[in-house]
């Protein structure tokens, strides 16, 4: 009996499995993703004089509303209209949720090497690469939509992906350049205590923050959505579950970015510390819970600035990037460069 | 001092300023985090008292209308029409007299008071209720029976709780519940 | 050899138009994506702009008015005088004292009456809490359209301070139909001038907070400075009213020019700024925010000092039975006189104008002498701006229709009537 029992552990915690599909996989992301948005919801009506979600259990303060939320979805009707391109138009959201999750493969959350599902030796690089995927879908659904509004919306994610796409490379990589690796583990166990290098490298943070917001249509720069001129962008012919699943892709897209920025940044796991002789509790599930509650911090400040700030126009946010971000991810960079030399770390 | 111009400027703005700017934004945003300042209300849990003078729905005192058609021929909706109808006249034993008297369509009705205003009688009146819903349209066009009858607010009869608003100078207006209260306000 | 069904898009003109079945087709211009923003858009309101698209930028934009037309004009000539004061109101409900109070001005020019002193003061006080709610509305409409939705959220509920000031004062949230022939509707309320000063107190301080948030923001700075200018000539010959045009560095408010009711006692400015792009018109509409409420302070001043009486014409009120006079010591309400379901009015051509939350507003009225008015004759402010979008807008990115059509306040209810 204790045999099955152990099996059927080894095989829900085969690391593979484990961390693309329930944590900090799938399951994991819906549900701060569900708890994001209702923190979104929530956040933005405090500070708007309003209740927000709340007749849905009132006693939890509607945290359920996004439960219901997801089940009207499910059971509305999804229309696809006519001139769309049937193919395209039902499989770009749902690659774009698949492909938004694949960068959880190359994240390690502990630094135990058999929770690792692919080695990591050049982890950074892999996630990187892996999180540039998902932008082609949704200018594919855009596209596959057939609307004009489509159209312009998918456009103007095509033009953010020049705006960020770099910023958030060239940041990340600033945290590379001090640990002399792209090993993600390494680049961990480099930040004990307070050398985080959210703070040795504020403006590779900055920047890094900066490109994830403009990455996943975060307020200030919620632009290829933008409701007044474009409906809902590249989403406009969506409905039903297919629409849930387009809102919800950026969402966990954000939620792995911010996994990744995590744990470049801000420590992944630490402050803990786990041995090499640690159980599946201690060596894998505690410094897990540490990431994710870290990355739901760092969601949670995105989500403040829905109530702070309007969106800025698309030239507007592409010459800030330009502009702006990227020559301080570039500083950020040189700054990393610059600590590699000195041996700092 | 009588009304003038005043010619001006929108104030200049910086790179100081707008890092000030993005800082006082969101110094703002996290005031009202930590202490919103809401006055939702939560119906039908909460309901709320409505003032006397409030134009919501009318209701007709029968005793006092005097049959004189100023309400219905006010009412700029064509909401307010009469009935007529024979009936045995009580000063007179034995005669018919012609009676006529004012019903409402709520279908039409757009609560301007006109109605109530030039109602020689104050056989007219509003009541404090302004959410009476109907099941269907039929219902709303009254007769003479139910246009004597007192709507009540539904969130009134399923127990909400009255609420007032009662104005602030910091927080603009507050809900106070009102205890123990009954009857139109 | 095409096919009728094929468009042959070779050597195709532009201007020129080709034949499919049932329909003709014509190229409107060299690479030009045109979309129809509206009716049903969330971005439009209650209209269509027709956008023609060279890459990001307009390169025409054509607002089609009249999707809430309701025959307003027409509808009035066929009731009776006090009637009409209900119907256009419906123009701009929010804006509703301002909207019907040249409408009632022009009849009592027609019947040759002047409403006593309070009844002008009672007048300025409502119109004066209609416009920072009117200006409120559409900052908040601002607000969202640039995708801020606290300032969507903050205007929309503090404005619901001054909407209850208004129910308080006339019975109702937003229709109060309160200027009638001769006077008004309703006197004020027992502490009802405490209230509106707690009110202007707390609405001084969130204009404030409305600045940090908004017009300081860095984002919002960016996306409205310089954007949509209106230059001053252009104004002027556009008949552009309102902080619009007050924008634009034109000193015409009608409330200087001509003051009407009791505003030419009244001491307060009229902010004009330079600039005329959007950012200069948001900021117009807070410094009048501001200006109002200087003015709500001194009404709330003067009513308390004035008697409690005097807020109807001696013709509709010195043969007041008993009853009228005790329900309006009592409640504060003025019954209007069974003539007034009939008032006769004498023959005559009448024009008034007021200003209006957006603008100015200009009514003519015209009666034979009968019980209906021959002509009603509505300008609205809206109506006068709308033709903004079409000179101001191309050469805009897409982005910044939202910011221009925002910043314009336009309102289709009002411009349609
Ligand atoms: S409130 Fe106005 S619309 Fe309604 S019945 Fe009375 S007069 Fe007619
Ligand atoms: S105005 Fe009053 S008295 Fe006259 S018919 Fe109507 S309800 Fe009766």
């Amino acid at each position: 009996m204790a045999g099955v029992v152990d099996t059927i552990i080894s095989w829900i915690f085969w690391p593979p499995l484990f961390q693309l599909v329930i944590a900090p996989g799938l399951v994991a992301a819906l549900a701060i993703v569900i708890f994001i948005l209702w923190f979104e919801r929530k956040t933005a009506a405090r500070v708007q004089m309003r209740v927000g979600p709340y007749n849905v259990s009132p006693r939890l303060g509607g945290a359920l509303q996004l439960i219901a939320d997801l089940i009207r979805y499910s059971f509305q009707e999804p229309i696809i209209p006519k001139t769309v391109d049937t193919a395209a138009f039902i499989l770009a959201p749902l690659a774009m949720l698949v492909i938004s999750v694949v960068p959880t493969a190359a994240i390690p959350v502990s630094p135990l090497p058999w929770t690792w599902p692919i080695p990591m030796e050049h982890s950074l690089l892999v996630a990187l690469a892996l999180t540039t995927l998902s932008p082609v879908f949704l200018v594919a659904a855009g596209w596959a939509s057939n609307n004009k509004f489509s159209v312009i919306g998918s456009t103007r994610e095509a033009f953010m992906v020049t705006a960020y796409e770099l910023v958030f490379i060239i940041s990340l990589l600033a945290v590379a350049a001090p640990v002399h690796s792209y090993n993600l583990v390494e680049i961990v166990e480099a930040q004990a205590g307070w050398r985080m290098f959210a703070i040795l490298n504020p403006l590779a943070f900055l920047a890094a923050f900066i490109a994830i917001l403009m990455s996943t249509s975060g307020f200030p720069f919620e632009i290829p959505e933008s409701e007044h001129e474009v409906v809902a962008g590249p989403f406009t012919e969506y409905s039903g579950l297919l629409y849930g699943i387009d809102m919800g892709a950026a969402y966990i897209k954000r939620y792995v970015m911010s996994v990744l920025l995590t744990i470049a940044f801000l420590g992944g796991w630490k402050p803990l510390d786990p041995q090499p002789g640690a159980g599946l509790l201690a060596g894998y599930i505690a410094p897990l819970v540490v990431v994710l509650v870290k990355a739901t911090i760092v969601m949670a400040v995105m989500s403040f600035f829905r109530a702070v700030y309007g969106r800025y126009r698309l030239d507007q946010a592409v010459d800030l990037a330009w502009r702006v971000i990227l020559p301080m991810a570039l500083a950020g960079y040189a700054l990393g460069l610059i600590y590699g030399y000195l041996g700092v770390i | 001092m009588p009304p003038r111009p005043s010619r001006r400027r929108v104030p200049p703005y910086g790179f100081l300023a707008a890092v000030k700017g993005n800082l006082g934004a969101i110094a703002v945003g996290l005031k009202y985090f930590l202490d919103p300042n809401r006055f939702t209300l939560h119906y039908p849990r909460e309901y709320i008292r409505l003032k006397p003078g409030y134009r919501g729905f009318i209701v007709l005192n029968k005793a006092k209308c005097i049959m004189c058609e100023s309400c219905a021929r006010i009412c700029p909706a064509a909401a307010m029409k009469m009935v007529r109808f024979q009936a045995p006249d009580p000063r007179r034993p034995g005669k018919m007299k012609l009676y006529k008297y004012p019903v409402i369509n709520y279908q039409r009705c757009i609560f301007c008071g006109y109605c109530v205003d030039v109602c020689p009688t104050e056989a007219l009146r509003h009541v404090p209720a302004h959410d009476v819903v109907y099941y269907n349209l039929e219902e709303m066009d009254l007769n003479l029976e139910q246009f004597q009858v007192e709507p009540k607010s539904p969130a009134e009869v399923e127990g909400g709780i009255p609420v007032r608003y009662v104005f602030d100078p910091e927080r603009g207006l507050v809900k106070v519940p009102e205890k123990g209260q009954a009857g139109g306000g | 050899m095409s096919s009728p069904g094929e468009l042959k898009l070779s050597g195709w003109e532009v201007g020129e138009t080709r034949k499919l079945p049932g329909m003709d087709v014509k190229k409107i211009g060299k690479d030009l994506y045109e979309i129809f923003i509206g009716p049903q858009h969330p971005g439009s309101g209650h209209m269509r702009i027709i956008v023609r698209l060279d890459g990001d930028v307009m390169v025409e934009v054509d607002p089609d008015l009249g999707y809430v037309h309701r025959t307003m004009e027409k509808l009035a000539e066929g009731r009776s005088f006090i009637k009409v004061i209900p119907l256009v109101e419906r123009m701009a409900i929010l804006d509703a004292c301002n909207i019907t109070l040249p409408y009632v001005e022009a009849v009592e020019k027609l019947m040759d009456i002047e409403p006593p002193e309070r009844a002008k003061y009672l007048r300025v006080l409502l119109c004066e809490i209609n416009r920072i709610a009117s200006h409120l509305y559409g900052m908040g409409i601002f607000g969202v359209f640039l995708g801020h939705s606290t300032m969507y959220m903050w205007p929309f509920g503090d404005r619901e301070v001054f909407v209850e000031l208004a129910e308080r004062l006339t019975g109702a949230r937003l229709t109060h139909s309160y200027p009638v022939p001769g006077g008004v509707r309703r006197d004020v309320p027992e502490g009802f001038t405490d209230d509106l000063r707690k009110a202007v107190r707390y609405m001084r301080k969130r204009l404030e907070e409305y600045r940090k948030i908004f017009l300081d923001n860095p984002v919002i700075r960016a996306r409205l400075e310089g954007v949509g200018v209106i230059p001053r000539n252009l104004a002027i010959e556009l008949g552009i009213v309102g902080p619009n045009l007050r924008a634009s560095g034109v000193e015409y408010d009608v409330r200087m020019v001509e003051p009407y009711e009791a505003y030419g006692e009244l001491d307060f400015e009229v902010p004009v700024f330079e600039e005329g792009d959007a950012l200069a018109r948001a900021w117009v509409r807070v410094e009048e925010i501001k200006q109002s409420l200087r003015i709500l302070e001194q009404v709330a001043d003067k009513l308390d000092k004035m008697p409690r009486e005097g807020f109807m014409h001696d013709k509709f009120w010195a043969k007041a039975p008993k009853l009228y006079k005790d329900v309006y010591s009592r409640e504060g309400r003025v019954k209007l006189m069974p003539l007034f379901a009939n008032l006769k009015v004498p023959a005559g051509k009448a024009f008034a104008r007021a200003e209006a939350g957006r603008g100015e507003i200009v009514y003519y009225v015209e009666s034979e002498g009968k019980f209906t008015p021959y002509r009603v004759r509505v300008v609205s402010p809206s109506f006068r701006n709308a033709i903004v979008f079409k000179y101001i807008a191309p050469g805009h990115r897409l982005m910044d229709l939202p910011a221009i059509y925002g910043s314009i306040d336009y309102f289709p209810p009002e411009a349609d009537r």
